[in-house]
């Protein structure tokens, strides 16, 4: 069971699904930068993002992928649409803004479960099972191609942040929204924008995993976990820090079936489970996570 | 003047609701379905107030009170079935259990800050159902546990509910009024400024938490004895945990009768909706529409609009400005 070939498939593995994880989980982070708000409708944006991707292919026999892509747009200025009417009310009120995100959930929940019903559903298409050799390892198209569209969407944003002007004034409000103020940052509209970008990324990565995970209207909180996890081991804002609480948490789950009696069906606990081994044996994380909560009090 | 005073003493006011609600069995013992419905109903003003504890008076709001609810029930059920206990001496086990998760899932998940610990309770809500299917041998997995069948008559269950749901209450008043009650506002409004005033806020809310839980599990005890049946999906479910959230914020979160009145409301409409299996989802999508229009136009819930109209004096914590709580208003706090 440990041998080098079988270590090596699951190493690929954990690589390749961090990737999507990475993607996942950045939209909260940056959602969560800019607002200091945990976006609990991304869940839901999750959802609905693999629910559109599934409608688009059984309707016009869209590929998933390019389905992922083209409802970037829509997502965008769904996101925007709920900042404006409802979230800007309540963003400077944690437990408000909390609740209402909660409800949004809610609301697209069991929306989907009326228009989609709660059976599983996944695409199939014609490389589902393909699969290509890299470095002698069997390795699943449907999970290269989400990392490599993963590792181009972070790239753009990389270059969004760091070089348009909207882009630094998302860094700027994240860093410190009364400074940003000061400087002539329009800070609410900033913020509208980062909405947008949070859940169309969000919805981006639902599109991508409808490639290798069956799903219902349910599935989006398992994923709104796992992305919290990997928030909160990253440090929460930093682009690096995203990214290996990704690798972190894709390799932790691969690597768990060698465990012996292990249970496919605990996989699941795991981003709970390093999450509390987080908040437990890194006080280093948690006391820059006290140190921006103060910051953000004394505002 | 003097009505008014008196209507504002919760002890005597809860007392007196709950002894003419204790005649209804005397009255009309043959009516098992109200005597069922009022049951329940009492089962969701529990775990409603409970919930309050931590998510109104402290302001840590969870998603994970299911975890409770499945503990306490799964610990009658087995104690009652395979070691053949009376079913009501399982009851403080099942809340002393209840009270034991509560405390480990509370000493690490309380050290974050209030948004944090909201998402975490999720995954506390998530773990422990996933964990009791697993524990196949322990919870029946799956499949679930199916009970004795020999329990008492429905008259016996309303009371005890009534009994259970008075207590709570009492407890919740008493906690309110008295000194913890009111560290726990302090924390809720600044965590920092109370710890500086020398509230040990970590212990506090482990405190609440584990008050709370007692109730939770206690009630999930006479839940299973009731339907003599227990399942993970069901005792564990995330329903139970969105339901306890809905019922404050409905009522009026933070406030002592909020819970009481929101249990009022969602439970009747959630068991007519439940009644017919293709309402299930319109359920939680109606609430979930309520919970983002009480956010946004009433935070106060139903107490919130009632004192807007003038009807109610107002009282407890507003969801979007930290106002003053009345008790310390009164001067209850000298030192």
């Amino acid at each position: 069971m440990f041998d080098l070939e079988n270590v090596a498939a699951l190493a690929v593995a954990a690589v390749l699904t961090g990737g999507l994880y990475a993607t996942m989980s950045y939209g909260l982070a940056l959602v969560y930068g800019v607002m200091k708000i945990i976006n609990l409708s991304h869940a839901a944006t999750m959802m609905l993002g693999a629910f559109v991707v599934l409608q688009l292919n059984r309707t016009f026999h869209l590929d998933p992928i390019l389905g992922s892509i083209v409802i970037l747009p829509l997502f965008f200025l769904a996101g925007m649409g709920l900042y404006r009417v409802a979230v800007r009310r309540v963003a400077d009120v944690p437990i408000a803004s909390l609740l209402l995100l909660f409800g949004t959930w809610l609301v697209a929940q069991n929306a989907a479960y009326i228009i989609w019903g709660s059976e599983d559903q996944s695409i199939l298409t014609s490389y589902t099972y393909s699969t290509v050799d890299v470095f002698g390892l069997n390795v699943a198209v449907t999970r290269i191609i989400p990392f490599v569209l993963s590792l181009v969407m972070l790239g753009v944003m990389r270059w969004f942040l760091g070089s348009t002007d909207l882009g630094r004034a998302i860094r700027a409000v994240s860093q410190d929204r009364t400074a940003a103020r000061l400087a002539g940052i329009w800070a609410e509209r900033t913020s509208m924008v980062a909405f947008g970008i949070g859940t169309m990324l969000s919805a981006f990565a639902g599109g991508m995993l409808t490639l290798i995970f069956s799903f219902t209207p349910d599935f989006g909180g398992v994923f709104q976990l796992k992305s919290f996890a990997i928030i909160v081991l990253g440090g929460l804002e930093s682009f690096t820090g995203v990214a290996i609480g990704a690798l972190v948490l894709s390799g932790v789950e691969q690597f768990s079936i060698l465990i012996p009696g292990w249970r496919a069906s605990l996989v699941n606990l795991l981003g709970f489970g390093l999450l509390v081994i987080a908040l437990v044996v890194l006080p280093g994380g948690l006391a820059s996570l006290a140190a921006r909560r103060g910051r953000k009090a004394a505002e | 003047m003097r009505a008014a005073r008196i209507l504002r003493d919760p002890y005597l006011v809860a007392i007196v609701l709950a002894g003419l609600a204790a005649l209804y069995p005397i009255v009309r013992p043959d009516d098992l379905t109200t005597l069922g419905l009022g049951f329940l109903t009492f089962i969701f003003i529990t775990q409603a107030v409970s919930w309050n504890i931590v998510g109104g008076f402290a302001g840590q709001i969870s998603f994970g009170f299911a975890a409770f609810f499945g503990t306490g029930a799964y610990i009658t059920a087995i104690l009652w079935s395979r070691y053949g206990w009376d079913p009501v001496l399982t009851l403080p086990v099942a809340g002393a259990g209840a009270m034991v998760v509560a405390l480990l899932v509370g000493l690490p998940v309380f050290r974050l800050q209030a948004q944090y610990f909201s998402i975490a309770t999720i995954g506390v809500g998530e773990a422990a159902r996933v964990i009791a299917i697993n524990l196949d041998s322990v919870t029946g997995g799956a499949s679930g546990l199916t009970l004795p069948f020999n329990i008492p008559d429905k008259s016996w269950f309303y009371w005890a509910g009534l009994t259970l749901a008075t207590v709570t209450f009492l407890v919740a008043a008493w906690i309110r009024r008295h000194r913890f009650g009111l560290a726990l506002f302090a924390l809720r409004m600044d965590q920092s400024a109370a710890e500086s005033l020398g509230v040990p806020t970590a212990i506090f809310k482990n405190l609440a938490h584990v008050v709370a839980a007692f109730f939770v599990g206690v009630a999930a005890g006479l839940y299973v004895v009731y339907l003599s049946y227990a399942h993970p999906d069901q005792v564990f479910g995330f329903d139970l945990s969105i339901g306890m959230v809905l019922m404050n914020v409905i009522g009026g979160i933070g406030t002592l009768w909020g819970p009481v009145l929101g249990a009022l409301v969602y439970f009747p409409i959630r068991q007519i909706m439940l009644a017919d299996p293709r309402l299930i989802a319109v359920n939680l999508l109606v609430f979930g529409m309520l919970l983002i229009l009480i956010v946004l136009f009433e935070p106060g819930g139903i107490l919130g609009l009632l004192s807007r109209l003038g009807l109610v004096a107002r009282t407890g914590v507003r969801l979007r400005s930290s106002g003053t709580p009345r008790d310390v208003d009164r001067g209850v706090i000298v030192e």
